[in-house]
C-alpha cells in the first residue's frame, strides 16, 4: 500500500511540472498514465480547453476498475472545475466497473483521514452502493472525522443507536453526538431532543456565537450611501465612548440593532467585540445577516457584502482572517436600507469564529 | 376512461400550428413530441396537439414513478427516449444531480453528480435545483442556483461546464436563483439577476464559449428568459426584471427593443401571435415591434401570483396568489370567466389540448376546460391527487403527463 501511494505521489508531482502532457482521449495503458491524466484533468481551468477536458474525462471513464481508486488522490489539488471534470469521468468508470470495483480498496480510502475529503466521500458513496454493511461499519470510527460528510453520517448512526437503549444511555449518546456534530441542523435536532429530555442546551454557546458587543449609535445610510463611506469607527483606534454594551440573549447569538440602536430605516451601526483566540493563525469568520455587512479583524478588512434582505442564514458569509493568540478585535458594520415591506424590517447580525469544520474557536471574557 | 382530446375544428388550430412551427424553429433537432425546456417548446407552456388522461391517483393511471436523490423545483424535460430531471442533496445542498430515466420504463439510464462551486443557500420553498434543464435534442443543459452550468450529451457525458459564480464571484442569491436556461439559435442564454454581479450571457451550445455577456441591473429576479422571433431581427430572447423587459438578439446579445415599467420578478412573460403578455400587477399586452411601447391593454384582473401566464388562440389565462384561474380575451383583456382552484400555485399551468393543467403545491392537479369557444367560461373537469409537495411545472409528451414532487418523478400513463 505504501509503495503504491509513493508511486501515485511521484506521478502527481511529475504531472504538476508537465501540465497538459496527459491529454490523450484513449483509455490509459498503465496505472501511472491513468493517474497522470486524472491529475491533469483535476487542474482543469478556463473555458478554452473544454474539448481537451472532455476528452480526458473520456479517458478516465474508459480505465479499468483497479485504477479508479489511485486516481481519487488527484482530487487533493483539484480546481472547482477540475473536481467536477474528474468526478464525471470517475463516476462513469465506476458505473462501468460495477462489482469489479473492489470494496476493500474503497473502504481503505473512506477510512483514511489523510486522503482528500472529496475522495473519501466518493469512495464511501460507491462502497455504500455496493456493500452497505461494510460502509456502515466504518462510521463508528469517524465521529471526529475531518470530512464533514462522513462525520455527519457517523453522528446519524450514533443517534440511531439511541433508539435501541434505555433512557440514561440515550441521553449520554445524545451528549456525545452533540459534541461530535458540526452541521447546524444536526446540532439543533440533538439540542431539541436533549431539551425535551430535561437537559436544555445553550445553543449560542455550543455554536460559539460572539455575544458581547459594544454597539455604536446610528449613522446615515440613506440610499445606501453609508456602505462605502468610512465613518469614524473605521479608524484604527475608534472612540467607543457612548457605545452601548450588549449581551445577546438570542439562542442563535443574533444582535438585534432595531432593539439596541433604533428601529429606523436608511441607517447603519457598528458593533465591536473583543474575542480570545487560543492560538495565532487563520480562522473562519462566519456571519449571517439580512442586511449589508462588512467585517474587520484587528483593523484589517475581512469581507463586505452589499446585499439587502435576500434571505439570512447562520454562516451565510464565510471568510478567513488572521488572528493573534489572545485578545483580538472584531468590528462589524451592519447597514439597513429603506425598503418598507414587513419582511425587510430586520436589522441584525450574528457572528462566530470557527475552524474550517465549524468548531468554535473564540471565547470572550 | 375519459381523455382530453383536441378539437379538430377548434378556432385554436391556427394557434396550435404556429406553436408547433415555433417549436421546430426554436428547438433544433428535438422531436415534435419532446418537451425540451421549461414550459415546453418555445417556453409557451402549450401542447395543443396532445391528449392526456383525465383521472389518476397514486394507485391508478401511473405509468411509472421514480424516487429522486434530492430536492428540486425544476421540471422534467423529455428528449427522445429520455426524461431528464435535476435535484440537489446533502446538508449544504451542494451535490448537484442530473438524472436521465428511460421514458418507457422509468429505469435510471444514467446519473451524474457534481459539486456546487457557488452559493447554495436557498429559501425552503425553492431549491438549488430550481432551473429546468434545456435540450436542443443533442445536448442537455442544466443551470443550478449555484450558477453552475453543465452541458451533457444524451449518454451522460460531460461536454462542457461553466462555473459562473467562480467567473462572477458576487453572483448568486441566497433566496435561490430560479431562472432556467434557454437554448435559442444555438445559444444557451442564462439570466443571472441578483444584487451582486448581475449579468446575462449567451453561450455557444456546442463549445461552452461566450458569444456575449451583458451586465444587468443589480436587482433580483427569478423569471426565465423567453424565446421570441422578431421579423426584423430573427431569434431573440426576452429578459425581464421588476423594472422592465428587454429583447436581445440571441446570437450576439444586441439590444433590439426594451420596455420600461412594472414587471414581475417571478412569473415570466409569454407570447402569442407576436404580442407579449407581461405580468406585473396584472397583465399587460405589449407589441415588441412598436416604437411606442404603450400596452395595447392592461388588466389588473389578470394578476399572476408565482405562476406564469398562458396565451393561446383567442385567450390568455393567469392564476393569482389566491388560486383563482382567470381566462380573458387575448385581443382586449376582457374577462371571460374565473374559477377558484384550491391550494397554492408555485408551478405554472400548461395547456394540453383545450385544457389548462394546473398543479398546486399540495399535490392536486386540476384539469380545467377552456375549450367552450370564444366567451366560454373555464370549468374544472377533474382534480387528481398525488402525495408530496409539488412546485415544479408539469411536462407533457406523447400523451403522458410528467409531475415532479420534491422526492418523486411521476409519469401519468397515456389515455
Amino acid at each position: 500500500m505504501r509503495r503504491r501511494r509513493a508511486i501515485v505521489s511521484a506521478v502527481i508531482a511529475w504531472s504538476l511540472v508537465h501540465p497538459g502532457v496527459a491529454s490523450a482521449s484513449q483509455p490509459p495503458q498503465s496505472e501511472m498514465e491513468a493517474v497522470a491524466i486524472a491529475t491533469d484533468l483535476a487542474r482543469a481551468d478556463g473555458i478554452e480547453a473544454q474539448v481537451r477536458f472532455a476528452s480526458q474525462a473520456d479517458a478516465v471513464a474508459g480505465m479499468p476498475a483497479e485504477w479508479i481508486v489511485p486516481c481519487l488522490e488527484a482530487l487533493r489539488e483539484a480546481t472547482p472545475a477540475g473536481a467536477n471534470w474528474l468526478r464525471s469521468g470517475l463516476e462513469r468508470a465506476a458505473d462501468r466497473a460495477g462489482e469489479a470495483l473492489r470494496v476493500d480498496r474503497l473502504a481503505d480510502v473512506a477510512r483514511d483521514d489523510a486522503r482528500p475529503p472529496r475522495a473519501r466521500g466518493l469512495a464511501y458513496t460507491w462502497l455504500k452502493a455496493r456493500q452497505p454493511q461494510l460502509a456502515d461499519s466504518l462510521l463508528d470510527a469517524l465521529l471526529d472525522d475531518p470530512a464533514l460528510e462522513l462525520r455527519r453520517e457517523a453522528v446519524d448512526k450514533l443517534l440511531a443507536s439511541a433508539a435501541t437503549v434505555d433512557e440514561p444511555l440515550q441521553t449520554e449518546i445524545h451528549r456525545r453526538a452533540l459534541a461530535a456534530a458540526r452541521d447546524i441542523d444536526q446540532i439543533e435536532r440533538i439540542a431539541g431532543w436533549l431539551a425535551e429530555h430535561g437537559e436544555p442546551v445553550d445553543l449560542a454557546a455550543t455554536l460559539g456565537f460572539v455575544r458581547r458587543w459594544l454597539v455604536s449609535p446610528a449613522f446615515d445610510n440613506k440610499q445606501g450611501v453609508g456602505f462605502a463611506k468610512a465613518y469614524p469607527p473605521e479608524s484604527p483606534a475608534p472612540d467607543t465612548a457612548g457605545w452601548q454594551p450588549i449581551v445577546s440573549a438570542d439562542k442563535h447569538g443574533a444582535v438585534d440593532l432595531n432593539a439596541t440602536v433604533a428601529a429606523e430605516k436608511g441607517v447603519l451601526a457598528y458593533a465591536l467585540a473583543t474575542v480570545e483566540m487560543p492560538t495565532a493563525g487563520p480562522a473562519e469568520v462566519r456571519i449571517g445577516s439580512p442586511c449589508a455587512v462588512q467585517v474587520w479583524v484587528n483593523g484589517e478588512p475581512v469581507m463586505q457584502h452589499e446585499i439587502y434582505h435576500a434571505s439570512e442564514a447562520i454562516d451565510q458569509y464565510v471568510d478567513t482572517a488572521d488572528f493573534r493568540a489572545g485578545a483580538n478585535t472584531v468590528l462589524v458594520k451592519c447597514c439597513q436600507n429603506e425598503q418598507t415591506e414587513a419582511w425587510a424590517a430586520d436589522w441584525k447580525f450574528q457572528l462566530r469564529i470557527c475552524d474550517r469544520l465549524g468548531t468554535p474557536l473564540a471565547t470572550q471574557k | 376512461m375519459a381523455a382530453l382530446r383536441p378539437r379538430a375544428n377548434s378556432c385554436r388550430t391556427g394557434a396550435g400550428a404556429s406553436v408547433l412551427a415555433l417549436c421546430l424553429l426554436l428547438s433544433g433537432s428535438t422531436r415534435a413530441a419532446d418537451w425540451p425546456e421549461f414550459r415546453g417548446p418555445g417556453g409557451r407552456g402549450a401542447a395543443p396537439a396532445e391528449t392526456i388522461r383525465t383521472t389518476w391517483s397514486e394507485t391508478d393511471g401511473i405509468a411509472w414513478r421514480a424516487d429522486l436523490p434530492g430536492k428540486g423545483a425544476s421540471s422534467p424535460i423529455v428528449v427522445g427516449d429520455l426524461v431528464v430531471v435535476t435535484a440537489s442533496s446533502g446538508p449544504r445542498q451542494d451535490q448537484l444531480h442530473l438524472l436521465a430515466f428511460d421514458v418507457a420504463t422509468g429505469g435510471l439510464r444514467w446519473q451524474r453528480t457534481f459539486w456546487a462551486t457557488g452559493r447554495t443557500l436557498c429559501h425552503p420553498t425553492s431549491a438549488v435545483a430550481a432551473g429546468t434543464p434545456a435540450s436542443d435534442g443533442t445536448r442537455i443543459i442544466a443551470l443550478f442556483s449555484s450558477c453552475d452550468l453543465f452541458a451533457l450529451d444524451r449518454d451522460g457525458r460531460l461536454l462542457w461546464q461553466r462555473n459562473l459564480a467562480v467567473e462572477h464571484p458576487r453572483s448568486g442569491n441566497d433566496v435561490g436563483m430560479g431562472a432556467s436556461p434557454r437554448i435559442i439559435d444555438g445559444t444557451v442564454v442564462v439570466q443571472i439577476d441578483c444584487q451582486g454581479d448581475a449579468f446575462a450571457a449567451g453561450i455557444d451550445a456546442v463549445t461552452g464559449a461566450d458569444r456575449w455577456t451583458v451586465p444587468r441591473e443589480k436587482i433580483a429576479s427569478w423569471s426565465t428568459p423567453l424565446a421570441v422571433e422578431l421579423p426584423e431581427h430573427g431569434a431573440c430572447v426576452a429578459l425581464q426584471n421588476p423594472n422592465g423587459l428587454e429583447l436581445r438578439r440571441a446570437r450576439d446579445g444586441d439590444l433590439v427593443w426594451s420596455w420600461k415599467g412594472d414587471c414581475s420578478g417571478i412569473p415570466m412573460t409569454t407570447e402569442a401571435a407576436g404580442m407579449l403578455y407581461i405580468p406585473n400587477d396584472g397583465l399587460a399586452a405589449v407589441s415588441p415591434v412598436a416604437a411606442e411601447s404603450t400596452p395595447s391593454w392592461r388588466s389588473t384582473k389578470l394578476a399572476c401570483g408565482i405562476a406564469s401566464p398562458l396565451a393561446w388562440g383567442d385567450a390568455v389565462a393567469t392564476i393569482n396568489r389566491a388560486g383563482v384561474l382567470t381566462v380573458a380575451a387575448r385581443a382586449d383583456g376582457a374577462l371571460q370567466g374565473q374559477v377558484r382552484l384550491a391550494g397554492s400555485f408555485w408551478a405554472s399551468p400548461i395547456l394540453v389540448g383545450d385544457t389548462v393543467v394546473a398543479a398546486n403545491k399540495e399535490g392536486a392537479t386540476f384539469l380545467v376546460s377552456v375549450g367552450d369557444g370564444p366567451g366560454g367560461k373555464p370549468r374544472i373537469i377533474a382534480e387528481n391527487q398525488l402525495p408530496g409537495t409539488f412546485t415544479a411545472t408539469p411536462a407533457v409528451a406523447d400523451g403522458c403527463l410528467y409531475l415532479r414532487s420534491e422526492t418523486t418523478l411521476w409519469k401519468i400513463a397515456s389515455p
